[in-house]
C-alpha cells in the first residue's frame, strides 16, 4: 500500500478524532500561540485536502464566524471591561455608572495589556472553531452518518433527511424572495416574512414526502440489518493523521508557555499535509482503480 | 404482470373519486404509456402499482390490485422493492445520498445485500445507464438528465421485473430525453423489464410504446394498441393531428410511417413549400438591448458575451440543452444576475436598477415554478394582493383572471388549481400590468395540451393587440413551431444562431417539430399550415 491520500476514502472519523483532539489539548494547554498555529494548519489541511462538496464551504463560513468573534469580542474589551493597569493605547470618555455596579467601566482608558489579554483568550474560541470548521468540511455529513453503530441509525435517518433539507430550504427562501421581487414587492416587512413562511413550509414539506416515499420504495426499513456498499476503513493513513493530533496535543500540554514548542505543535498537527494526494482517485474517471483503493 | 381488478380509488378529505371500477392488465416486458389530462391520476396509478398508494398516502382503495401475483394491499411498498422501482416526477427530492455510486446502492444497502453482489451490481447499472465516468460525482453538481439517469439507475439495481416512471423526461431538452428513452426501450428489449411510463409530451414517446393506457377526462379507462387509442383520443401529437385532419385511414406513430403515409396520399397534390412570411408592417420599438453581455454567478461565466434584441410585438424563442445559460439570460433580463461585463437595457433602463412597481410595469416574469408567485388563500385574495400591489383598482385583477381562466371558483385555493391552470391565474396576475417584456422560463412543463393551447392564445393576443415583446425559454419544440416567430439559440453559454423559426428549427435535427420531419426538405412547422396548404 502507497501511503497516498485518498482524499475521497479517508475514514470521516479520522477528520472528527483528529478536531476533537486537538481542541481538547487546545482547552488543556489555552495557549493563545498554539491555538494560531493550529488555526494555520487546519487551514493548511483544509486547503489541501478538501473536495468540491456542498459540505466543503464550511470551513470559510467557519473563518467568518471567527471573524465576527474577534469583531465583537474585541468591541466590547475596548468599550466595557475591567480596568487592567498598563500602558495607555487611547482614552474613550468614561460613562458614569451608579456606584454598585462598582469594577465595571464603560469607556475609559484603554491599555494594550487590556487588548491582549482578551485577546489570548479569545484566540481559544477561534482555533475550537476553525478545528470544528476542518473536520466539517473534510468529512461527508452523510458518510460520517453511516460510520455509526447500527443503533443510531434510526437518530441516522433523521439527520439524513434533515441534512438533505437544510440545501433545499435556503434554495427554497431565495427562490421565493425572487418571486417577492418579480412581483413588485419590496423585501422586508413582518407582513411579507408571514407570507413567505406558508409557501415554504408547504415546498419544505412537499419535499420531505417525496423523500420519504423515495425511502420507502427503495426498501428502507425492511431490515434489521444493513450492509453498507464500500464500507469505510480504518488503516495506516487514518492512524498517522490521529497520531499526528495526539502528538501535537501531547507536546504542547507538556510544554505550556514555551512559544517555540508551541510552534512546532502546531507544525505537528498538520503534518499530513505533506502527504500526496493519489492522484486517480481525484479525476473521478477509472472504473477499477478505487476498487483497490478502497480495499486498501 | 400488473392486473387492477375492479380498482377504484378515493383520497381522503376528498368528495371524488380519481379511479372508478377500472380494470386493465398489464404484461410481462411490455413498454406501456399512460397518457391523460393533468389531474386525471396518471401519478396517482403509478403509486398504485407500487402500493404508495394508498399505504403512504392514505384512501380507500376498492378492488383488488395484483403485482407480480402480490396483491399491494396486503404488503408495505418497501416488501416490493425488489420487484418494482419507481422514479418520481422530480428525481433529485427523493435522492438520499450525495453521490452517484452511493445512491445507487441505497435500496440494496437497506435490503442488506452482500457487499461483493453489491458492487457487481453497482458496476452492471453504471454501465448500462453511461454512467460510469460520473460515478464519483456529487448529484447536485449534475445536470437534469444525468440526474433523471441516476435515479433510473438506483430503480434498476434491484434488478427489479417493473419499472415505473412518472413523466422522466419532462424537464429534460430534446436530446437528453432522446438519451433516456432510449435506455428504457434497451431494458425492456434487453432485460424484458416491463416499463410504465407517464408523459405529456406524446411527440417523444409514442413511438417506443407498445400499448396506452388512456385516462379520458371523464375518468373512463381505456387500454389498447397505440393506433387504436390514437384514433379518437382527447390528447395526440402533432403526427395524429395530422393523420385525423387529413383523414389519413392509417394512423401513424413514427416520423417513418408519416412520411410513407404522406408520400402516397399526397402524390397528386404535393404539399409544396411554405410562402414566405408576411414581413410585419407594424412599427416595432426596440425592447430588449443586449451588447456583449457576459453573465454570471459569483464570477463564474454563464453567458459569454451574447449580442441580441428584442423588438415590441415579437415572440421569440429562447431553446439549448439543459444548462447552457437559458435561465440566466432570462433572469439577467429581469436584473437577477449579474452583468459582469457589457450591458442589457430593457425600454433603455437597466433592469437591476428597477424595483417595485418601476419593475413590474416594465417587466413581467414568470419563473419555472410559477406557484412561487402565490400566496394568497384563494384566487379571490390572490387577485386582490395584486391589484394591491399594483395600486390598481380592486377588481381589475379578478376581471382579467375570470376572462382568461372562465371556469375558475374565485374561493378556490391556488394549491388545488391544476398546474395549468395555476400557470394561467399567474399569467393574469403578471399581465394585470401590461409589462412590456413579458418572459416565461419553461412554461409548458406538466402542461396537456389543452392548456397548451390557452397559452399560446393568450400570448399571442398580447404580441398582437398589446404589442409586448415576449420571450420564452422552452424545450417544448412543437410549442415554439406554434408560437414563436424567432429562435435564439445557445449552447454553452454563446448565442450559435438567431433566426427566423423556421429556418432555425428546420436546420436541427434533435430540434425539429414532427411536422418539419415529415416534410423535410419543405420547411413546414405546424399542422395548421399543412392542412391550410392543402385546402382541406
Amino acid at each position: 500500500m502507497s501511503l497516498s491520500l485518498n482524499r475521497d476514502r479517508v475514514h470521516p472519523f479520522a477528520w472528527w478524532a483528529w478536531s476533537i483532539l486537538l481542541a481538547i489539548s487546545l482547552f488543556i494547554s489555552s495557549d493563545p500561540w498554539y491555538a494560531t498555529s493550529l488555526l494555520l494548519a487546519s487551514a493548511l489541511v483544509v486547503i489541501r485536502f478538501r473536495g468540491d462538496e456542498p459540505w466543503s464551504n464550511s470551513f470559510s463560513m467557519a473563518l467568518r464566524f471567527i471573524a465576527v468573534i474577534l469583531i465583537i469580542r474585541m468591541m466590547i474589551a475596548i468599550l466595557i471591561g475591567v480596568p487592567i493597569p498598563g500602558a495607555t493605547l487611547f482614552t474613550l470618555p468614561t460613562l458614569p455608572l451608579p456606584d454598585w455596579i462598582a469594577g465595571i467601566r464603560i469607556g475609559g482608558p484603554v491599555t494594550s495589556e487590556r487588548l491582549l489579554s482578551t485577546l489570548g483568550e479569545v484566540m481559544i474560541i477561534v482555533g475550537v472553531v476553525a478545528l470544528f470548521g476542518a473536520a466539517t468540511s473534510l468529512a461527508s455529513p452523510h458518510r460520517s452518518i453511516r460510520a455509526l453503530p447500527f443503533s443510531f441509525y434510526q437518530l441516522g435517518l433523521i439527520l439524513t433527511v434533515a441534512t438533505s433539507i437544510f440545501p433545499q430550504l435556503v434554495a427554497s427562501i431565495k427562490r421565493i424572495r425572487v418571486a417577492r421581487r418579480l412581483r413588485g414587492q419590496s423585501a422586508g416587512g413582518i407582513r411579507n416574512w408571514r407570507k413567505i413562511a406558508m409557501p415554504l413550509l408547504e415546498d419544505t414539506l412537499e419535499r420531505s414526502l417525496d423523500l420519504s416515499a423515495a425511502m420507502e420504495s427503495r426498501g428502507f426499513g425492511q431490515r434489521i440489518k444493513r450492509t453498507s456498499y464500500r464500507p469505510d476503513s480504518w488503516g495506516v493513513l487514518e492512524s498517522s493523521i490521529l497520531a499526528s493530533a495526539l502528538l501535537s496535543g501531547l507536546l504542547a500540554t507538556i510544554s505550556a508557555g514555551n512559544s517555540l514548542a508551541m510552534g512546532i505543535s502546531g507544525v505537528l498537527a498538520g503534518i499530513s499535509v505533506l502527504l500526496p494526494l493519489s492522484e486517480k482517485n481525484r479525476s473521478n474517471q477509472s472504473s477499477g482503480s478505487h476498487l483497490v483503493g478502497a480495499q486498501s | 404482470m400488473i392486473s387492477f381488478r375492479k380498482v377504484s380509488l378515493i383520497y381522503p378529505n376528498s368528495m371524488t373519486t380519481v379511479f372508478d371500477d377500472v380494470t386493465l392488465e398489464v404484461g410481462e416486458g411490455e413498454f406501456v404509456l399512460l397518457i391523460g389530462a393533468t389531474g386525471m391520476g396518471k401519478s396517482s396509478a403509478l403509486k398504485l402499482m407500487n402500493g404508495l398508494v394508498p399505504h403512504h398516502t392514505g384512501g380507500i382503495l376498492g378492488g383488488d390490485i395484483q403485482v407480480g401475483g402480490i396483491s399491494t394491499a396486503t404488503v408495505r411498498p418497501g416488501e416490493l422493492a425488489h420487484l418494482i422501482g419507481i422514479v418520481g416526477q422530480n428525481p433529485i427530492n427523493g435522492f438520499v445520498t450525495d453521490i452517484v455510486e452511493e445512491e445507487i446502492a441505497f435500496a440494496m444497502e437497506s435490503l442488506a445485500i452482500d457487499e461483493s453482489v453489491m458492487r457487481k451490481r453497482v458496476e452492471e447499472v453504471l454501465d448500462l445507464l453511461a454512467l460510469t465516468p460520473l460515478r464519483r460525482r456529487t448529484i447536485a453538481s449534475l445536470s437534469g438528465g444525468e440526474q433523471q439517469r441516476v435515479a433510473i439507475a438506483a430503480a434498476l439495481v434491484m434488478n427489479p421485473r417493473i419499472l415505473l416512471l412518472d413523466e422522466p423526461t419532462s424537464a429534460l431538452d430534446p436530446v437528453a430525453a432522446e438519451e433516456v428513452l432510449a435506455i428504457l426501450q434497451r431494458i425492456v428489449h434487453d432485460l424484458g423489464v416491463t416499463v410504465v411510463i407517464a408523459e405529456h409530451r406524446l411527440e417523444r414517446v409514442i413511438h417506443y410504446a407498445e400499448r396506452i393506457i388512456y385516462i379520458a377526462s371523464d375518468g373512463t379507462v381505456q387500454v389498447g394498441t397505440p393506433q387504436d387509442v390514437m384514433r379518437n383520443a382527447e390528447i395526440a401529437p402533432p403526427i395524429v393531428e395530422l393523420a385525423r385532419a387529413l383523414g389519413w385511414e392509417e394512423i401513424p406513430l413514427s416520423v417513418r410511417d408519416a412520411r410513407r403515409i404522406s408520400a402516397k396520399e399526397t402524390k397528386d397534390v404535393g404539399v409544396g413549400e411554405p410562402s414566405p412570411a408576411d414581413i410585419a408592417v407594424k412599427a416595432r420599438e426596440q425592447v430588449v438591448e443586449v451588447k456583449r453581455a457576459s453573465l454570471g454567478y459569483s464570477a463564474q461565466e454563464v453567458i459569454n458575451e451574447i449580442t441580441c434584441s428584442i423588438s415590441s410585438g415579437e415572440i421569440v424563442a429562447l431553446m439549448g440543452r439543459n444548462g447552457s445559460g437559458k435561465s440566466t439570460l432570462l433572469k439577467s433580463l429581469a436584473g437577477l444576475v449579474e452583468v459582469i461585463r457589457g450591458e442589457i437595457k430593457v425600454c433603455g433602463k437597466d433592469p437591476r436598477g428597477l424595483s417595485g412597481s418601476d419593475l413590474i410595469e416594465l417587466i413581467g416574469y414568470i419563473p419555472q415554478e410559477p406557484s412561487d408567485l402565490l400566496y394568497g388563500e384563494s384566487v379571490e385574495e390572490e387577485c386582490a394582493l395584486a391589484d394591491h400591489d399594483n395600486q390598481l383598482k380592486a377588481g381589475t385583477t379578478l376581471t382579467l383572471a375570470q376572462r382568461l381562466l372562465p371556469e375558475i371558483n374565485p374561493k378556490t385555493h391556488p394549491r388545488d388549481l391544476s398546474e395549468g391552470q395555476r400557470l394561467i391565474l399567474v399569467l393574469a396576475i403578471v399581465l394585470t400590468t401590461s409589462p412590456k417584456l413579458l418572459i416565461l422560463d419553461e412554461p409548458t412543463r406538466g402542461l396537456d395540451y389543452q392548456s397548451k393551447e390557452r397559452l399560446i392564445s393568450i400570448l399571442r393576443e398580447r404580441a398582437g393587440s398589446h404589442s409586448s415583446a415576449v420571450l420564452l425559454a422552452t424545450h417544448d419544440v412543437e410549442l415554439v413551431a406554434e408560437l414563436a416567430e424567432r429562435v435564439l439559440f445557445i449552447a454553452d453559454g454563446e448565442l450559435v444562431s438567431d433566426g427566423d423559426v423556421r429556418e432555425v428549427l428546420t436546420a436541427s435535427l434533435p430540434f425539429a417539430p414532427q411536422i418539419s420531419k415529415i416534410f423535410a426538405p419543405s420547411k413546414w412547422l405546424t399542422v395548421r399550415e399543412v392542412v391550410d396548404a392543402l385546402g382541406r
